[in-house]
């Protein structure tokens, strides 16, 4: 077998042990970010909810920052909730 | 008692900022152009007026068309901004979106992005905004000696001065928010051996400089050594009891009146001069009254008296009589409500 080939067979099971090893706190760790990012943005930009917290001149410097979450911020904060949301989470 | 803006001026040799606020119509945009007409002829110092009022009268007071035209020299020493909020506002909202096309390399912002400029751009409170950001970014760039600003009516700025505590530790709420998100994200990446992107950092960077801004424009307005706050009225009941619940208001915030201008005065000495018509003798004399109650409200406050003029303050020559007047005012309170 050729030494490359070797070599990335390797690093392959070293990612997979690593990835087995440290997934879930990974994903516990983007899933915190994502709940202080949404919190942040309630923040900043409230009002495309009803919520004017910061005046709307300072709001659009850090707009263009945010361009890719809001559209799953605001549907994440504007969908109804039910009971099985208490479950799920 | 001499009264004059010399005389402030002496006291405090500091003061580099005149703001000049009241209610419309009393002429502080009158003061705020004889102001600076005396400091740049008479001081020979570089001034810059700015007018910050929506219905700004710069431009009739110069008798030449300032609004929206940046920083215009109209004598050695003497500059003048008149400036176009609405235009400012809509260059910046352009710029925003200017921005997000540049960073995610599209052509058209999303719905839902747009929809929000839009209605970010029709807020009022973006016009305020606006403006005081204008305010700052002259003073901050120390191009000139001296920085007369003529405000617009009670309220706005004023709330903006109010608005400084609660939004600069709203921010620091904000930028708290932003570090968790940051911190947590970097933990991620460095579990995962990525990077971490770039836009996070500059958002903290954005976030300190909006921060620094609505400091420095309530350090500026407050500074009662580099600031003298006057406030313009007029001898007439309304006005003398605007200007009392203003000063009051003003104090609550911490924002000291470093002054009181009575504009609009009759020379006394029109009762002794026998040409003078009963209608106009009449006038004098009510208006005593009224400027003693001026003196014993405001007494020392006052530094400036400037008498009712036949005709329009417009133009250099007009100027140069109130900028005289403004400066050491040729009589006294006393002169007027005759002690």
């Amino acid at each position: 077998m050729p030494k490359e080939k070797k070599d990335s067979i390797f690093k392959a099971f070293k990612d997979t042990l690593m990835g087995f090893m440290i997934h879930s706190q990974v994903t516990s760790m983007l899933k915190m970010k994502t709940y202080t990012e949404y919190l942040f943005m309630i923040m900043t930009m409230g009002d495309m909810l009803g919520m004017p917290l910061l005046p709307p001149y300072y709001s659009l410097r850090l707009l263009p920052y945010m361009v890719p979450n809001i559209k799953s911020w605001k549907l994440r904060m504007l969908r109804d909730r039910d009971v099985t949301d208490i479950v799920v989470g | 008692m001499k009264i004059g803006i010399k005389y402030l001026f002496e006291k405090k040799p500091s003061i580099k900022v005149v703001i000049f606020a009241g209610k419309g119509g009393l002429g502080k945009t009158t003061c705020s152009a004889a102001l600076s007409y005396q400091i740049a002829f008479n001081l020979k110092k570089k001034v810059l007026c700015f007018s910050t009022d929506p219905q700004a009268s710069l431009s009739d007071i110069f008798e030449r068309d300032l609004f929206g035209k940046g920083e215009i020299s109209l004598a050695e020493n003497l500059f003048v901004l008149e400036i176009d909020a609405d235009k400012r506002i809509k260059d910046y909202v352009e710029e925003t979106r200017k921005k997000i096309k540049e960073m995610y390399k599209i052509d058209e912002i999303p719905k839902e992005v747009e929809d929000y400029i839009e209605s970010a751009a029709a807020e009022p409170a973006m016009y305020e905004s606006a403006v005081y950001d204008a305010m700052l970014e002259v003073v901050t760039q120390a191009k000139y000696d001296y920085y007369i600003f003529d405000m617009p009516p009670f309220g706005h700025g004023i709330r903006m001065v109010a608005m400084a505590d609660l939004l600069s530790k709203w921010v620091d709420k904000i930028t708290e928010a932003r570090r968790q998100a940051f911190e947590y994200e970097a933990a991620a990446a460095a579990m995962k051996r990525q990077k971490i992107t770039e836009r996070e950092d500059m958002m903290l960077k954005e976030l300190e400089d909006i921060r620094n801004r609505i400091v420095s424009f309530r350090n500026l307005v407050v500074d009662p050594n580099g600031t003298a706050f006057i406030m313009v009225l007029i001898p007439e009941k309304m006005a003398i009891l605007d200007t009392e619940r203003a000063i009051k208001m003003f104090e609550n915030l911490g924002l000291r009146v470093g002054g009181v201008v009575v504009n609009q005065v009759y020379p006394s000495w029109i009762i002794e001069d026998p040409k003078a018509s009963e209608y106009l003798k009449r006038k004098v004399s009510s208006q005593k009254p009224l400027l003693k109650e001026i003196a014993d409200k405001f007494g020392d406050m006052i530094v400036g008296l400037i008498p009712t003029y036949n005709k329009e303050p417009k133009g250099f020559e007009m100027l140069s009589k109130v900028a005289q007047e403004l400066w050491e005012s040729s009589f006294t309170i006393e002169n007027l409500i005759g002690k």
